[in-house]
């Protein structure tokens, strides 16, 4: 088979991919246009449904490389990439009513999110370090303009400010980490640096161990795991909300799905590569949590809040990565999938009363309940899944993914893993409080929840409850899944 | 007829389902309808009580359901009934229906408080019968979302914080055993059975050590003090008890009488289910440590509610030091003492109870519980002349916490005295101090608030109606019946208990 043959054929697994980059060319082209957004809304929505579609198709491929093995084709990442594009839908769907987007850039929005879609799927199956860094890229460039997207709003400003210095600075450092993984293994393949690392010298691994580090650097930062969290909270809170829950999403799991690819393959083999390497992820799991956690404690922002909570899930989610193995792996794809459904169910209840008073602080929750039922259960239900309680799915990724950390006898981090969630808890309740006990301010009842509304929130809450009871199936998809991370 | 459990189990549920069809305003036909299902619940475990066989130890085979629930992790929806679970099972079911005819006068979201009740029965009735631990889990846990709101809704003034209080202590507690749980499944070295209750039974880890912050510590004595705290949060064990007193005084009648006469007693079950039989020679290693943090709550408890002047939060501390005679006989681990132990959980949930729906009786006419007011003068007096019927049911319930020889609670003490003397003899005598204690406080406080110049504001109080005298009448009975002849719960009990008492013994 030629060089060009196998380039064509390799197009027949890039189809979603491909999907997304003409979706978007097409809404560019459009958006000079007036009046049309309706049209670019469905039109963007059929994009995001067919890529979905070709990516269910691709879920049973054997692993295969394409395009001259710079990209990988495997169901885990094929998994993420619907986790990915399920959460672009979720938040395109948050823009359309949401005022927290000026109308006249409803468009753009779309567009840009699509492409900082197109960015994370290049992450979930990069197979070489040069893909990795254009996805990365890719994610990071548009993201900086969706987080300054209220443009007349201080706050928005800063925040793509911070992003932009932040992710500038990162990349910089992991693009230098990256070189010096390329000087000591001479490759960029990731598959065939495995077949090195058993011959490594000493000194070589002295030299891999900090430049690995430096690179992990990049990815922490998208993932915003402690340390390099500063610009999470900031961000997401004066980012408008539709952009604050893409964000929530995207990155952080196009991220996680990278760093794991990376950990699994490279760091397989015991030895002191992986042992310092699971040695740092230990210490930044630990800290990511607890430190998101705490500080999640004690902010008046129920978007703010979540942001915090949103780095001590990604802090979870390492848990899973750090074990290295099978088990791991595939507690990650069920707690991507079950952090989905939640993060959307918030962010969106969130969305609605923010809009109606202008602010989404605490108080303006109090009694939901008696105002809007509906709502208030949904966020109920949501926040007892976050917090991980039973019979909610929160509570079976949580479990899995504790599972897998016991199993490879961490229990230092279950311990913590599992007096982190009591303290989330605390946060969580606070807004069940605000909702259920506080009197409500205004006798008012919140219009705008209609019962379109009604149904998309039903499609989200729905497999909120119903996984927690029922994940045989989910658990062995995700299993089946985690057998095929290779490069 | 081996669908029975099944059919305990989900009644509530189908409750819950009706609740929420009939439509708000309809406020008696949920009052109805939620007492129509309890009742009928509470019929299926008395049917379960018939169909017993009390010469079988161990797990009826006759009713046992064990059906695949995740094949992945090996998690069985697994249903069994024993001697230890069957008083439990049928004080929920007695217990439930009291408090729906206790709750007839709640007017604030009727519909919401009666389907939180019913989903709080379905969490207890799954703990006390699931012999999976993975559902026993998701139960135990699933018990707290109904508790927080039915304490912080329905509650007292101060009822939000007790709530949160509440939720996060227990959860704190539970979680702890989620870790517990999720290392016995991948330690025990079985494929199949790795979260079946009693097939984890027997230390299997008697070797092993795990690695904690750095240290190597054995197995089962670490997994057995976090199973221990989760337990002993529930119970709740001194130093473990802050939250009950806040708790039960927030709470509503109703709820205080459930978490008081049922809740604290999965704590006690948890132990004789889980915590002793998985890891019996942790247990006889910790064993003194266990029967001195009892004593601890026999007296410290007692004291504290010598000291109270608010007569529901006395009854909260009586329910800890009670607890602590559970653990007492717990920490025997001999035939009479387990046999008192699983006795006085069933026996303090009635008299307990009774006491909790008195102060609730009380508290519907006086709007406070001050036995003496925060400014000194008196909150009751002379209750006696007043309220005669009211007077003599509150006797025999006080008399039936108190001990007194011919009610139910004396005769369970005596068993726990009888089981620990030879075991901890300096702890038994101090522990008879604590029932000094517990005849002190309670007359004290029978004196202050029957006795005496009746009070201008108790004139106005009307004696108990019908519906009020109508359900505390089955737990007269039960109390006065149990303590003359406890037989029909001795009886179920004893082959069971017998059996995990040799077991335990066996390693010794």
């Amino acid at each position: 088979m030629s060089l060009s043959e196998s380039y064509i054929l390799g197009f027949k697994h890039f189809i979603p991919e491909s999907i997304a980059v003409i979706t978007m060319v097409v809404l560019l082209l459009l958006a000079s246009m007036k009046n049309i957004k309706k049209v670019s809304y469905t039109l963007a929505g059929i994009g995001m449904l067919a890529a979905l579609a070709t990516l269910c198709c691709n879920l049973s491929l054997p692993p295969t490389h394409i395009f001259s093995t710079s990209l990988i084709i495997d169901s885990f990442g094929t998994l993420m990439k619907i986790v990915m594009v399920l959460g672009t839908l979720g938040a395109i769907y948050l823009s359309y009513s949401s005022s927290d987007i000026y109308p006249e850039l409803k468009i753009e929005f779309v567009i840009m999110v699509i492409g900082v879609l197109i960015g994370g799927m290049l992450l979930a199956s990069a197979s070489n370090l040069l893909t990795l860094y254009i996805g990365i890229e890719t994610l990071s460039i548009l993201s900086y303009a969706l987080a300054s997207f209220k443009r007349n709003d201080e706050r928005s400003s800063e925040a793509g400010l911070k992003y932009v210095l932040y992710g500038g600075l990162t990349a910089g450092v992991m693009l230098f980490g990256m070189s010096h993984v390329f000087g000591v293994l001479g490759r960029i393949q990731f598959n065939e640096m495995i077949s090195l690392i058993p011959e490594l010298t000493n000194s070589q691994i002295v030299v891999l161990i900090p430049s690995f580090l430096l690179f992990l650097v990049g990815i922490g930062y998208k993932i915003a795991c402690v340390p390099f969290h500063m610009w999470a909270p900031d961000v997401y809170e004066g980012s408008p909300i539709p952009v604050t829950t893409f964000f929530a999403i995207v990155p952080k799991i196009a991220g996680v799905s990278v760093l794991l690819r990376i950990s699994i393959t490279l760091f397989n083999e015991p030895g002191a590569l992986q042992f310092s390497w699971v040695a740092v992820l230990t210490v930044i799991a630990a800290l990511t949590m607890t430190v998101g956690n705490i500080a999640a404690i004690n902010q008046k922002s129920v978007k703010r809040m979540l942001a915090y909570s949103s780095i001590s899930h990604a802090g979870v989610m390492l848990l899973g990565v750090l074990v290295v193995n099978k088990t791991g792996t595939a507690s990650i794809v069920f707690y991507s999938i079950t952090y989905l459904f939640m993060t959307l169910a918030a962010f969106y209840i969130t969305s609605i009363v923010s809009d109606k008073y202008g602010n989404d602080h605490f108080e303006r929750f109090n009694g939901l309940l008696s105002r809007y039922p509906l709502m208030a259960i949904v966020m109920i239900i949501t926040m007892f899944s976050l917090a991980g309680l039973p019979p909610l799915s929160g509570f079976v990724a949580k479990f899995n993914i504790i599972s897998a950390v016991i199993d490879s006898k961490f229990y230092t981090l279950g311990i913590i893993a599992v007096l982190n969630s009591v303290i989330s808890l605390f946060y969580y309740l606070k807004i069940v409080r605000h909702m259920v006990f506080c009197p409500s301010e205004s006798n008012e009842k919140i219009d705008g929840f209609a019962l379109s509304s009604q149904v998309i929130i039903g499609i989200i809450v729905v497999p909120i409850v119903l996984l927690g009871i029922f994940w045989s199936d989910l658990h062995s998809l995700s299993t089946s899944a985690s057998l095929f991370v290779s490069l | 007829m081996h669908r029975l459990l099944d059919f305990i189990l989900w009644m509530p549920l189908i409750g819950l389902i009706g609740v929420l069809i009939i439509p708000k305003g309809n406020k008696d036909g949920i009052r109805w309808w939620t007492l129509v299902n309890t009742v009928i619940t509470f019929l299926l475990t008395i049917v379960l009580y018939l169909k017993f066989d009390q010469t079988v130890p161990g797990m009826q085979p006759y009713f046992a359901v064990r059906l695949p629930w995740i094949e992945q992790f090996h998690i069985f929806y697994a249903l069994g009934v024993d001697g230890i679970s069957l008083p439990m099972i049928l004080l929920t079911g007695l217990l439930f229906v009291i408090c729906v005819l206790s709750s007839w006068t709640i007017e604030k979201s009727v519909k919401a408080y009666f389907a939180l009740f019913l989903m709080l029965q379905l969490s207890v009735l799954g703990v006390f019968l699931s012999t999976d631990f993975f559902l026993f889990y998701v139960f135990w846990e699933v018990m707290l979302i109904p508790m927080f709101f039915l304490i912080g809704v329905w509650g007292g003034e101060n009822r939000e914080y007790a709530a949160i209080k509440f939720f996060l202590f227990t959860f704190a507690g539970s979680v702890l055993m989620l870790v517990g749980m999720i290392a016995l499944y991948y330690v025990s070295g079985q494929t199949t059975d790795s979260f079946n209750i009693l097939a984890l039974q027997g230390g299997h880890f008697r070797n092993m050590t795990v690695t904690l912050f750095g240290f190597g510590i054995p197995f089962n004595l670490l997994f057995f003090v976090m199973m221990f705290i989760g337990f002993a949060i529930k119970v709740p064990i001194f130093p473990f008890h802050t939250w009950l007193p806040h708790a039960h005084v927030q709470a509503p009648t109703a709820v205080s009488v459930i978490l008081a006469g049922v809740l604290l007693k999965m704590g006690t079950y948890g132990f004789l289910r889980i915590a002793f039989p998985i890891f019996p020679e942790a247990t006889i290693y910790f064993r003194d440590i266990i029967a001195w943090l009892g004593l601890i709550n026999v007296i410290y408890g007692a004291l504290c509610a010598m000291a109270q002047n608010d007569v529901k939060k006395l009854i909260a501390y009586s329910s800890v030091s009670h607890m602590g005679f559970v653990m007492l006989g717990l920490a025997a681990l001999t035939v009479q003492g387990t046999n008192g132990a699983v006795l006085q959980m069933f026996n303090h949930g009635t008299s307990t109870a009774m006491m909790f729906l008195m102060i609730g009786v009380l508290y519907e006419r006086s709007h406070h519980r001050w036995i003496v007011r925060p400014d000194g003068t008196k909150g009751f007096g002379g209750l006696y002349t007043q309220l005669p019927i009211y007077s003599i049911i509150f006797i025999i319930s006080m008399f039936a916490s108190m001990g007194l020889p011919g009610l139910s609670g004396f005769i369970s003490e005596a068993l726990i005295f009888l089981g620990i003397y030879r075991e901890f003899t300096t702890i038994t005598v101090l522990a008879l101090l604590g029932l000094l204690i517990g005849a002190a406080y309670l007359l004290w406080m029978f004196q202050r608030m029957f006795f005496g110049e009746v009070i201008e504001e108790v004139k106005n109080y009307t004696d108990m109606n019908k519906r009020e005298i109508f359900y505390m009448l089955p737990l007269c009975v039960a109390v006065i019946l149990f303590g003359i002849y406890p037989s029909p719960i001795l009886n179920i009990m004893k082959a069971s208990v017998g059996n995990l008492v040799s077991f335990m013994a066996s390693y010794h």
